[in-house]
């Protein structure tokens, strides 16, 4: 049977090339984090210089990285929770194979000086074409899935699995004005509407509802207890798609647009308290009194950390999307250490805890090393910590300093060792990507074998 | 499917378009689509300049929104919708790695950005900005002209004021360079002409003047002040040098409240910048210290002035009668006396 008919095969790819992703985004980072401390270390090197490769860093970890590996632990859990086998295992092939290129395409064109210009929506037109394919085969494969299900129940993690691919499907051609191929955007002040209605959504509406599904699969497996609530689950899906999807104005609370949009934007980012809220208190309850289960298991431990990054990101959150906490936070590193927190520890852990979770099942081979999953677990844990605390706090020196009056040129001497230590801090969750891989990698052919 | 299914697949999907209907394509019909009273077309050339602006992702560290709490970039003209009329993206930006560029039309000359964008570090010393030499000079050129499109009519009319005083300043530095240095000083006014430094050349303030004149100035009037900066190759006319004002002391003797206005507000129509929105008065008496001590071998700081000293200048201010008469100093000993 060739490759892309075996089963599992399509989950398979996907979490390969995430990890892949892993590495490949990381290193972008690292550029972009050398460049802040010395802007002369790459001097004149074109497709180097921090404003092409800072675009091609967050495309990698956002798409490649963390959206691919998400999707990967969706294609394993999607059938199993439903009784089922995948409708069509070469049709998430090929579906992988669009993503990828699609997010190789877009990365390449940017390190080459081919971008849109919009941030999280720089890829140009023809990697939107193939993601938005991918996306839409995506839909095709998942909801026939469903359909053809002997389970009468759709469990919860179905629900955000499909309500992810099927919005995105929608979100990512509307964000990305993809009826205009030539600029991927519409104009003047609506067009910073559409672009973090985009920018919003593909977070919200993507990586955090896969995560979501994700951690409802795993929570009860590890913790060997029924689901606390089936009710939550469902109140949360419904609260998460009716909230999240109006709060992309946060972003833009001090641009020129209709003031009801930003009431609206942040009314609803309080609102967002309460889907994250049934997410949280669902897995903790479910896990109550047996948190011990969480600790021996590696994959576990990702997910665990990666749930109280998300209550984290979730407080933080809503509270600078107020109008005078951005007096503050807005345009600066604080807003930094949001994304990272939220990107990488929340839904970045989950969809490591997902891949090392469902990866033996896959392959048949125990994970190589559980070791290094755990020395990975810490390096990129000190590592995110690290960016955490630097990153607030050289927002807040920049915001303070700004509103004080000072030039953005003054407060620049302030950054350098917040700079530094963001470097530094980078170092070990690079590590923990490249280990990441190899264990990924050493378990496809050297894990030892399950005996069935 | 069963009914269930629909529900998830179906009804989702219309809460996703009813959202996108409400907070998206509601806004496209109710914003008003006109420009501002400032926005302008793009010409070609700056057209191609914005295309520059995003293939090299500009936005990734320069806003193009001023707000009302903006006070540290001079916010006078809070940005509104109507500036970005027909802009393809919009490029609002999240964050400012470097300052805003709303209304960066004319706040410097041609030549101050042809030298920033080769090399940042030789205009602005600290800047985290990339070096962009690698574009070539004609599309260096086409980044410039858009850079100093942004601000529309507004921006025009700085560049007015550029220009007319660039034809000036390059006529007087062709002159020679004590013409070029009269020219200068003719265009302070009178009262800042008469006036010595109003704060003590202490060894402290010749210190804190060094470090800001590292920070700010190095790159073009260079380390020796003799106006041969990395940046002096890219800029005409060239950084003034500093020690021929030896021989244009007003009187015979006053040079620091020439310093002081110079540098508070640059020359027009030449790559000198303003420095008021950056440095507090105290730091530009201390830079102009510094330059009087180290660079011209001369200083006036203890000449009698008009108003009343500082209470933290202490014994530095006392009555002239006691002070020695003001004279040379030894080159590089900052303050000593
Ligand atoms: C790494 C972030 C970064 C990138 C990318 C970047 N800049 Fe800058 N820019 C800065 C910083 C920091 C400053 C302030 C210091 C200085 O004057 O260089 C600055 C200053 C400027 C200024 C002068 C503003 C003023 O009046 O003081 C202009 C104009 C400018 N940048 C244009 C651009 C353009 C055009 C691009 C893209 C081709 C660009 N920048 C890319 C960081 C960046
Ligand atoms: C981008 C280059 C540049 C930078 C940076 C710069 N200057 Fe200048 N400066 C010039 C040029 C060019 C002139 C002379 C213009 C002319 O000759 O018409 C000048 C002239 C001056 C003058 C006029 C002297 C007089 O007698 O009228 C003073 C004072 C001065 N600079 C001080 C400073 C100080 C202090 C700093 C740093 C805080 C500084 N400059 C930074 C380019 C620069
Ligand atoms: C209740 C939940 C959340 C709220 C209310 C919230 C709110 C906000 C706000 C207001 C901003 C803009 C800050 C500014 O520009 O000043 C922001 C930025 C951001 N958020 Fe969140 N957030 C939440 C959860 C998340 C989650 C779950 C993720 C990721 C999975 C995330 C990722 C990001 C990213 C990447 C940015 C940076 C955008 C940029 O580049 O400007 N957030 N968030
Ligand atoms: C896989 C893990 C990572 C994820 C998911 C991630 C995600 C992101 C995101 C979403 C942004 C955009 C922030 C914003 O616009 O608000 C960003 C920016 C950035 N990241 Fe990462 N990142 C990761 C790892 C790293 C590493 C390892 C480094 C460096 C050592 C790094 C350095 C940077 C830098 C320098 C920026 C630009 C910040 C700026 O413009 O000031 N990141 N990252």
């Amino acid at each position: 049977m060739p490759f892309w008919r075996r089963k599992d095969s399509a989950a398979l790819v996907f979490l390969v090339s995430g990890a892949v992703w892993m590495v490949v985004g990381t290193f972008a980072g690292l550029a972009s984090a050398i460049h802040l401390v010395a802007p002369d270390f790459f001097a004149n090197i074109a497709w180097l210089q921090f404003g092409r490769v800072r675009a091609a860093h967050t495309g990698s970890v956002l798409l490649g990285f963390v959206t691919a590996m998400l999707i990967g632990g969706a294609f394993y859990i999607l059938p199993r929770v439903l009784g089922t086998k995948l409708y069509s295992e070469p049709m998430g092939n090929l579906a992988a194979l669009f993503f990828n290129a699609g997010v190789l395409i877009g990365d390449v064109a940017l390190l080459g000086g081919l971008s849109q210009g919009r941030e999280y929506a720089e890829y140009i037109w023809p990697a939107d074409v193939l993601i938005v394919i991918a996306f839409l085969l995506l839909s095709i494969n998942f909801i026939t899935t469903i359909i053809r299900r002997e389970e009468p129940l759709l469990y919860v993690s179905a629900w955000y699995f499909v309500g992810a691919i099927i919005w995105t499907s929608v979100v990512y051609p509307v964000g990305n004005v993809m009826w205009h191929p030539d600029t991927g955007s519409q104009s003047g002040i609506i067009d910073a509407i559409f672009l973090w209605f985009y920018g919003h959504n593909i977070l919200g509406l993507l990586v955090t509802p896969l995560a979501v599904g994700i951690g409802y699969y795993m929570v009860p497996r590890i913790a060997r207890a029924p689901l606390y609530s089936q009710m939550l689950g469902i109140i949360g899906f419904w609260t998460l798609l009716a909230f999240y999807t109006h709060i992309g104005a946060h972003h833009l609370i001090q641009a020129p647009i209709p003031t009801w949009l930003k009431t609206v934007s942040v009314i609803d980012s309080f609102a967002m308290m309460l889907p994250v809220a049934t997410v949280l208190i669902n897995w903790w309850y479910t896990a109550r009194g047996r948190f011990s289960k969480f600790l021996v298991n590696p994959a576990a431990k990702f997910l665990l950390v990666g749930s109280i990054w998300y209550a984290i990101t979730c407080v933080q959150g809503p509270v600078h999307s107020l109008a005078s906490v951005q007096r503050v936070t807005h345009f600066n590193n604080w807003v930094v250490g949001h994304s990272h927190i939220a990107v990488l520890g929340f839904t970045g852990f989950i969809a490591l805890a997902g891949m090392y979770y469902v990866l033996p099942g896959i392959t048949g081979r125990r994970i190589y090393s559980e070791k290094l999953v755990n020395v990975q677990y810490w390096l990129v844990l000190v590592g995110l910590i690290g960016f955490f605390v630097v990153l607030s706090a050289a927002g807040l020196i920049q915001g303070q300093a700004w509103l004080n009056g000072a030039t953005v040129y003054r407060v620049i001497p302030e950054l350098k060792a917040y700079m530094v230590l963001r470097l530094v801090s980078g170092l070990p969750i690079i590590a923990g990507a490249i280990i990441g891989l190899y264990n990924v990698i050493m378990t496809l052919f050297r894990g030892e074998l399950i005996e069935s | 499917m069963r009914k269930s299914d629909s529900i998830i697949i179906i009804g989702s999907l219309m809460v996703v378009f009813a959202a996108t209907l409400a907070v998206v394509y509601w806004p496209v019909f109710t914003i008003p689509n006109r420009p501002s009273d400032l926005w302008r077309p793009l010409t070609d050339l700056e057209e191609r300049g914005r295309r520059l602006y995003i293939a090299n992702g500009c936005t990734n560290c320069h806003s193009q929104y001023i707000r009302p709490q903006d006070w540290g970039i001079g916010a006078e003209r809070i940005s509104q919708a109507g500036d970005y009329y027909n802009q393809r993206p919009h490029l609002l930006g999240s964050e400012r790695t470097g300052p805003d560029l709303a209304q960066e039309g004319g706040e410097h000359s041609d030549d101050w950005h042809i030298a920033h964008f080769i090399n940042p570090r030789f205009t602005s010393p600290r800047s985290l900005m990339p070096r962009f030499a690698y574009e070539g000079m004609d599309n260096i050129k086409a980044l410039v002209a858009y850079v100093q499109s942004l601000g529309g009519d507004d921006a025009d009319a700085r560049m007015e004021i550029q220009r007319r005083f660039h034809k000036e300043a390059v006529a007087a530095y062709e002159r020679g360079p004590d013409e070029n240095v009269k020219w200068l000083h003719s265009r302070v006014p009178k009262t800042w002409r008469a006036m010595p430094s109003e704060s003590p050349a202490t060894e402290a303030s010749v210190a804190r003047g060094e470090k800001i004149y590292q920070d700010f100035c190095i790159g073009c009037h260079g380390p020796v002040g003799d106006g041969n900066g990395p940046a002096a190759e890219h800029l005409y006319p060239p950084p003034l040098n500093f020690t021929i004002l030896r021989r244009h002391l007003v009187d015979g003797k006053y040079i620091g409240g020439i310093l002081y206005y110079q540098i508070m507000n640059g020359i027009t129509g030449t790559a000198m910048p303003y420095f008021k929105k950056h440095l507090e008065s105290a730091k530009i008496w201390d830079v102009g210290n510094y330059i009087m001590v180290n660079f011209i071998n001369w200083r006036d700081d203890q000449l009698p002035t008009e108003g009343i000293p500082a209470s933290y200048e202490g014994k530095e201010a006392a009555p002239v009668s006691e002070q020695p008469q003001p004279g040379p100093t030894e080159p590089g000993r900052g303050g000593a006396r």
